[in-house]
């Protein structure tokens, strides 16, 4: 802190999220502009948020942004001014004035007290262009380094960007009625509690009914809060869409395509933590369609389609998962390409037997590419493969759906939170086990020849086909004798199945995922922990972790066998 | 708990026993004291975490010092306590339950109390110790907390392998009195 009692450190930290969320926000207001050059308010609300920069980056000393953000200001006064005109190669310049902004606020943030010198040269550019337009149309006041009026704000303020609640990775806005809400809740709870504390202490006054109806009360506001809680976690998900304008704009620049984003969906909310993990899985997919789905310009009129190419970002809920879709326009999964490089791949034996639906599925397959050159964009080769990671680490899936000539359609279905799974309780010795619902098939009675065998796995006959089986006990080395019969969960894991045995089926439940803490840094075949309803500590069964063990064994066992 | 800080060089302890021996972690790091429940054993882990436990909503784990100086397992009794301590693992302040055969009392020692501990006849390696707490006629191990929960279990097994005694002599000469005193 310094001698007036500013803690320097929280405005740094304070300027760089909202810095950061006004590039968010000129970046899709640039790619407007291009779409509607003569609009005044964009014009305006851009002219605000370079003016918000400078002023934030001169209270917390970052001079280099500060300088860099005038500049821009100039520019933008220009255009303001109409002594400029609306550009594609000024919006791609200003759009770069934005990533060098970038650059410099990180450089500042970590430290640097020279501006890089890639930031001076692009301020060169910078004040070059102002200058142009300064002389061209010749209507403006000479010289570039004219400061514009600072401090207010355009009339007609019409253009208002979506984007109130952008969520970065350790802080979270939380609408302030939500939280008094949050506050009268605990309050109510102090009171019920203290209601519930009198009746016990005075039990012999008190009945029974009377207590468990106190005890109802304190319950409901408990659930309340805990609705309120995970409610507060959910964000809108447009911020995460808006910025793909950007994304597909220059990359349709960069391939000679022409293609513009639609969104739809955007206020539907989802949890936080979902919104980290599919923020590059998103940028991988708007990509790819570009680079793979849609067709260059003269292309797509000679197929009867308009010029400008679509690409389509889409929210929606659908029975407790959130779907996100990301479409196109373009020519759809090649198939024929597919196989063949499939096959030099060695990913599928025959060209000719690849369907379509195998076609879909090959290209979530690792290191599969049929880019011909390693471009910039895609074509190494791990865009769909990290894509379908991704979503099932956050226990989703990825489907993808394609017609020759009419576009793509990939689908992804996420659980709307993280912190609440569906849960199958299952019993070993003295523990409580919790296998993810969804992994779930079926579960069998484990036949009496197979529970006198003594091996730790084997294979078992469901309905004529061979199913390898684990028992959990002799897996974690549980020890406590067998029960008389056993059960066998059956699991699914991508396109493995496999058995789990246990001793005891408990049955379903709603199932609050804790982790297991830094102590224990990723144990083999365990995903988290959770609180059973009598206070202990369940753990949560990595479907994934078990099945490649099982099937490794299970490899195993067959060699031996053979 | 507040009295530590007004008295000058003064610092409280927890004493508990484990063992058949007697340990001390500076008060300040005990955050409290819980009767033994079931723990919730996490297979494929050493044998010196326990497993964890439900601490008002938080997963914590459980140590089991006595497995981790590599002697055995502790058995659970009546008196079985679980010591909520605060302890740094890799930078981070971490809360992780430590079990104890008993818990004895709160003692007070002076700089003149606590002598730096021996190279050797300890059950626990000097690097793992903030020194020897004289409380009457008994010492009273100071364990060092954040190098007892962050080291591995290894770290303790020569010893035990070894004999306290053979690995002492072997340390003596890398790591005088003088630098123990430092270190305490």
């Amino acid at each position: 802190m310094d001698e007036l009692g500013i803690d320097r450190e929280l405005l740094v930290q304070t300027f760089l999220a909202e810095a950061e969320e006004t590039f968010g926000r000129m970046e899709q207001a640039l790619v407007a502009l291009e779409a509607r050059p003569g609009d005044e308010a964009i014009l305006h609300a851009l002219f605000r948020d370079a003016h918000t920069v400078k002023g934030g980056a001169a209270l917390v000393g970052f001079d280099g942004v500060r300088e860099l953000a005038h500049d821009l200001e100039d520019v933008l006064e220009r255009l303001r001014g109409r002594s400029l005109g609306v550009t594609d190669a000024l919006v791609t310049l200003l759009l770069r004035s934005v990533d060098v902004l970038r650059g410099s606020v990180a450089a500042a943030a970590a430290g640097a007290r020279e501006e890089p010198a890639a930031a001076l040269a692009f301020r060169r550019r910078l004040a070059a262009a102002a200058q142009a337009a300064g002389s061209a149309p010749g209507a403006g006041e000479p010289g570039a380094s004219s400061s514009p009026a600072g401090g207010h704000a355009g009339p007609g303020d019409a253009y208002e960007p979506a984007g109130p609640a952008h969520a970065s990775a350790r802080t979270l806005r939380v609408d302030v009625t939500k939280l008094d809400r949050m506050l009268d809740l605990s309050g109510e709870i102090a009171i019920a509690r203290g209601r519930l504390t009198d009746l016990l202490e005075q039990r012999a006054g008190a009945g029974a009914e009377q207590l468990l109806e106190a005890h109802r009360e304190a319950d409901r506001l408990y659930q309340d809060l805990q609705e309120l809680i995970t409610k507060a976690r959910m964000v809108p998900i447009g911020p995460t869409f808006h910025p793909h304008a950007r994304t597909v704009r220059d990359a349709a620049a960069a391939l000679g395509k022409r293609a513009r984003l639609v969104v739809e969906g955007e206020d539907v909310e989802v949890d936080t933590a979902v919104i980290e993990h599919i923020r590059d899985p998103l940028t991988h997919m708007v990509r790819n369609a570009l680079d793979h789905g849609i067709e260059p310009p003269d292309v797509r009129r000679a197929r009867g389609k308009a010029p400008i190419g679509t690409v389509v970002l889409r929210a929606f809920h659908e029975a407790g998962s959130m779907v996100i879709q990301v479409s196109d326009d373009g020519a759809g999964l090649d198939r024929a390409r597919i196989a063949a490089r499939a096959v030099a791949q060695g990913l599928a034996p025959d060209a000719a037997r690849v369907t379509d639906e195998e076609a879909g599925r090959l290209v979530f397959e690792p290191g599969f590419s049929t880019a011909d050159a390693v471009t910039e964009l895609s074509g190494r080769g791990v865009g769909m493969d990290v894509v379908r990671r991704n979503v099932e680490a956050l226990r989703g899936s990825v489907a993808i759906r394609s017609v020759p000539g009419a576009g793509t359609e990939i689908t992804i279905r996420v659980p709307l939170t993280l912190a609440i799974i569906q849960g199958f309780k299952v019993g070993v010795a003295a523990e409580t086990f919790i296998l993810p619902l969804d992994a779930v098939v079926e579960c069998l009675e484990l036949p009496t020849e197979e529970c006198a065998a003594s091996a730790p796995c084997g294979i078992l006959n469901v309905r004529g086909a061979p199913l390898p089986y684990l028992r959990l006990r002799d897996h974690f080395g549980l020890g406590g004798a067998r029960p008389g019969r056993e059960n066998v969960v059956v699991v699914r894991h991508g396109a493995h199945t496999a058995g789990v045995t246990v001793d005891a089926l408990h049955g379903e439940s709603s199932t609050v995922v804790k982790p297991l803490g830094r102590m224990f840094g990723g144990v083999p075949g365990i995903s988290g922990s959770s609180i059973l309803g009598n206070g202990r500590v369940a753990l949560i069964l990595d479907v994934g972790g078990l099945l490649r063990e099982t099937l490794r064994r299970a490899a195993t066992a067959e060699a031996n066998a053979a | 708990m507040t009295q530590a800080t007004e008295a000058d060089d003064r610092a409280q302890y927890l004493s508990f026993s484990l063992a058949g021996g007697e340990y001390g972690v500076g008060i300040l790091k005990v955050k409290e004291i819980l009767q033994y429940e079931t723990v919730t054993r996490v297979p494929s882990t050493p044998r010196s975490v326990r497993g964890v436990i439900n601490l008002r909503g938080q997963v914590v784990a459980v140590v089991d010092l006595a497995a981790k100086f590599g002697l055995p397992e502790t058995e659970v009794s009546r008196l079985t306590c679980i010591l909520i301590v605060e302890a740094r693992l890799d930078g981070q302040d971490t809360v992780v339950g430590v079990m104890a055969d008993a818990v004895q009392e709160v003692i007070e020692l002076g700089p003149a109390d606590v002598e730096p501990a021996p190279p050797f006849g300890t059950a626990v390696k000097v690097d793992f110790l903030l020194g020897m707490g004289k409380v009457g006629k008994r010492f009273v191990l100071l364990l060092d907390l954040d190098r007892v929960i962050s080291a591995d279990e290894k770290e303790f097994a020569r010893d035990a392998a070894t004999g306290a005694l053979e690995a002492a002599l072997e340390a003596a000469p890398e790591a005088p009195a003088g630098d123990a005193v430092e270190a305490a």
